[in-house]
């Protein structure tokens, strides 16, 4: 331990003595990666660098800097997982961050190399405790990089559910739900809860949903097939399942799944006209 | 719970949030004894402030269309929430023994 602080105190000290250098060769390799994509303005570039130096000195001058649960480490991660966001928001490439990291490091190594002070134990003290807090600045970067491109993936997603499975009401107290894609049991849970609400709020008699665009059906999607029909008819309305495949037919059978009690037609066209009739509601060409 | 002649033989019962259906014999005693009286045909039982249908109120609801049954008179639950729609799917089998409307014919 009491290596460790020598060796933070020995890099706090060469790093306020040399904050100036080490600022601006980092600010100028910063307007290359960034500046020349604008990316971050020369301000922000100038505001990073001036904070992170800052963070580090906090960091070493902290009670344990070693300890990567202090607050001091937590804000300087912190940091770099919002600037992470930031430039990977205005479309920078992650890999650019990370070369950016390692050259922060390399420019600390080299003016750390010009302190004939330091001896060989030192230095290696210094290189092992720097690539310590480096590589855990770069892993934050990449969790930051995850996160964004885990929360793009799921918006991407809820957007392509609620665009695949469109409810819409084709004539008064009617809807239709053309159904495209595979049905798997989250996605038929949220058309489920869709159309629930949808039925509830227009006041709907008769749902047609269509199943022409639906490749492959398992049990247990079939059974909130089943599950969505009987919540249909529970709320009044009447349900009318059209355009049901052939495989998917043969896979209702051979999974015994009863359709006794769904009204089902072949065509979406003739689900209309089933709910046209329930309703009592003449469709005719003008003579 | 209130229980309301809104036509000619036709019963609207609103139960309220407190509506007790442990104590169902008396409560099944006392609507048929009204809509009896009434010579009712239809009874309406409205589901709007129900969020959750717990599997004991199905056999409440059950109970009561079979006792209505046997007098003659059919039970439709109207304005079933899409949450407690949702959620009866998901434990009840075969068909339930009241019919289901949206609202009041």
């Amino acid at each position: 331990m009491a290596q460790q602080v020598s060796t933070s105190q020995i890099l706090a000290d060469t790093l306020k003595l040399q904050i100036g250098n080490i600022s601006s060769v980092i600010e100028k390799q910063g307007r290359t990666i960034f500046g020349g994509s604008n990316l971050l303005d020369p301000d922000e570039i100038t505001d990073f660098c001036v904070e992170f130096l800052e963070l580090l000195v906090t960091l070493l001058e902290s009670k344990d800097p070693e300890d990567d649960a202090s607050p001091q480490f937590h804000a300087l991660e912190m940091y770099f997982n919002n600037l992470s966001r930031q430039i990977l928001m205005r479309g920078g490439r992650v890999e650019d961050l990370v070369r950016y990291i390692q050259f922060m490091q390399r420019t600390l190594l080299e003016m750390l190399s010009e302190n004939k002070n330091i001896s060989v134990k030192e230095a290696r003290a210094i290189l092992l405790y720097l690539s310590g807090i480096f590589n855990e600045l770069i892993l934050a970067v990449f969790a930051a990089y995850l996160e964004e491109k885990e929360s793009t993936i799921f918006a991407q997603e809820k957007e392509l559910r609620e665009t695949s499975t469109p409810i819409t009401e084709i004539w008064d107290g009617v809807l239709t739900l053309p159904i495209i894609g595979t049905l798997d049991s989250s996605r038929t849970m949220i058309v489920m809860e869709a159309l629930l609400n949808r039925i509830a709020r227009d006041r709907a008699e008769a749902v047609v949903m269509d199943l022409t665009g639906v490749k492959n059906i398992d049990s247990q999607v079939s059974h909130h097939l089943i599950q969505m029909v009987r919540a249909v008819q529970l709320m009044g309305s009447d349900a009318i399942i059209t355009g049901i495949r052939p495989e998917i037919a043969r896979a209702l059978t051979s999974l015994n799944i009863d359709l006794g009690n769904v009204v089902t037609r072949a065509t979406l066209s003739d689900g209309l006209k089933e709910a046209f009739r329930r309703l009592g509601i003449q469709v005719s060409k003008h003579a | 719970m209130h229980l309301t002649e809104i036509g000619r033989g036709v019963f609207l019962l609103e139960p309220s949030l407190s509506l007790d259906i442990s104590a169902r014999d008396e409560l099944i005693i006392t609507v048929l004894s009204i809509i009896q009286q009434s010579q009712a045909d239809k009874l309406y039982y409205d589901l709007a402030d129900l969020p959750l249908i717990d599997p004991l109120y199905y056999q409440w609801l059950n109970m009561l269309a079979r006792a209505c049954r046997a007098v003659n008179v059919t039970m439709a639950c109207i304005r079933m929430q899409p949450t407690a729609a949702f959620g009866l799917t998901s434990y009840m089998e075969g068909r339930p023994d009241f019919s289901v409307e949206r609202g009041v014919r």
